[in-house]
């Protein structure tokens, strides 16, 4: 296509803009509740906290792991509105009214340990344990939107976590074992 | 500085002029926060930072007859799945789901990915193939359309002032089927990966879909910008798809990056590796294999 030469395309049109209040909070703190687990948090945040230093600093939800804090671990993966995201590359304040599992909230009811953590543990999937509430909260958030994964989609939406133990084969087929009830 | 620092969360693009209105400091605009978090890490933040994420309109993707319009607070996932980038506008669908990992994609959005104008931009060549118009809001609340070229303008450099918004992104419709794009990159990994480099291509078929009539082919990682690559779309245009279309079009690329980057250290490597992206290129876009040329271009 040349230049000059674009196709017209029917966009916004330039217009005036009407002063309005725009609801603003002080630099120090902001108010925000969380739903983490099912429960309701009322508490402060400053605007450049992480969602993740806020769960285990301020809520002592400790079993997410801030590793890398630049997104290539995934140590610290929750899931925000049932999708897994960098808990280090979400802004706190942000995640206000949201809903967050973290790995604290997979377990069943009466607290025993869900199909796809037991699957980490009979599968030997687990080493150092690090890597490995990423790991399950990544898994976790693969199986909510694709609960028949195929190998690959698995090695695909596991590809944002590290394991420095366990070389990755025994935490794919800790999955796939759940993937295949 | 007026002391009107801190956080705004606006609904609407008129609380987004009005929280900038009057203020000296720095602004920044805030979506998945996934490049921010990273750049701000040790250093002084904005003085304001306003979360677009809630603007109306923001996070949609809308279909209609002439274009499809992009909310530049959409995310890669969204872009990834959606129906119609899918079937018509391949190359964005493929550069989307080629961003980082779930975990990123999950958070990232078009407008960050413009906006950082990084050379490795995943969606820029896509978005520049595809003849991608950008909707932007200037601070005095006028808005503007400009076409992908004059936005995005250097490594890390945009048109755009401090306090300015990018808040759409246009991607004209033509006859589908006869539009076909398509997007390849290659990095150290294979997920997670920051692209050494990508290619991006729309064509547009005859009505027998056997001859190329136009073409469009881009290069990320390549250059500071996303780089147009006139000779390599000539051997494209007004030619029959066949093997002999092929051998000319990867002979052009690697003789375009021996241009864009002559001397570097990275020529050697990118010029044959943009020849097996040349080839799952040409596989994406005609559904057909094809051979590797036998003799390969020498540097020039």
């Amino acid at each position: 296509m040349e230049k000059g030469k674009e196709p017209v395309m029917d966009c916004p049109e330039t217009r005036p803009i009407a002063p309005v209040v725009v609801r603003k909070s002080p630099a120090s703190t902001i108010p925000v509740v969380l739903h983490v687990n099912g429960q309701e948090h009322r508490i402060k945040v400053r605007r450049q906290d992480r969602l993740s230093s806020v769960l285990r600093d301020a809520l002592g939800l400790t079993g997410l792991k801030e590793g890398c804090l630049e997104g290539e671990c995934g140590a610290c993966t929750v899931l925000l509105d049932d999708m897994p995201v960098n808990a280090c590359l979400v802004l706190a304040f942000q995640a206000d009214a949201r809903k967050i599992t973290t790995v604290e909230g997979v377990e069943n009811a009466d607290g025993s340990l869900s199909p796809l953590q037991q699957a980490f543990l009979d599968r030997g999937a687990v080493q150092c344990g690090y890597c490995t509430p990423g790991m399950v909260m990544a898994a976790h958030g693969l199986l909510l939107q694709n609960p028949r994964p195929s190998e690959s989609e698995i090695r695909e939406g596991l590809g944002g976590n590290l394991c420095r133990c366990t070389g990755f084969q025994t935490i794919v087929e800790a999955v796939k074992t759940v993937a295949e009830l | 500085m007026n002391g009107r620092t801190g956080v705004a969360r606006p609904r609407t693009v008129d609380e987004v002029t009005a929280a900038t209105r009057g203020l000296d400091g720095r602004i920044a605009y805030v979506a998945g926060a996934t490049d921010l978090i990273i750049a701000q890490d040790g250093i002084p933040w904005p003085d304001l930072v306003i979360d677009i994420t809630q603007v109306a309109g923001f996070n949609t993707v809308e279909v209609s007859r002439g274009f499809i319009r992009i909310g530049a607070a959409t995310t890669m996932t969204t872009l990834s799945n959606h129906k119609t980038i899918g079937t018509e506008m391949m190359a964005l669908a493929r550069a989307a789901a080629k961003v980082g990992s779930v975990q990123i994609r999950n958070r990232a959005t078009i407008g960050g990915n413009i906006a950082s104008a990084m050379p490795a931009g995943d969606l820029l060549p896509a978005l520049h193939c595809l003849g991608a118009r950008i909707g932007i809001l200037r601070r005095d609340g006028l808005h503007e359309t400009l076409g992908f070229e004059a936005v995005v303008v250097g490594r890390g450099e945009t048109c755009l002032g401090n306090g300015d918004l990018i808040t759409t992104i246009y991607l004209p419709r033509e006859t589908p089927k006869r539009r076909i794009s398509a997007f390849v990159k290659t990095g150290p990994r294979e997920v997670l990966t920051i692209a050494r480099l990508g290619v991006a291509a729309s064509i547009r078929l005859n009505p027998k879909l056997n001859r190329v009539e136009d073409a469009r082919v881009v290069a990320g990682a390549l250059a500071p910008v996303p780089l147009r690559m006139h000779q390599v779309e000539a051997t494209l245009r007004d030619r029959e798809i066949g093997q002999p279309l092929a051998d000319d079009f990867l002979f052009a690329l690697s003789q375009a990056v021996d241009a864009a980057i002559p001397g570097r250290h990275s020529q050697p490597y990118k010029r044959r590796a943009i020849t097996g992206l040349g080839l799952d290129l040409l596989q994406q876009l005609f559904n057909r294999e094809f051979d590797i040329p036998s003799v390969q271009a020498e540097p020039a």
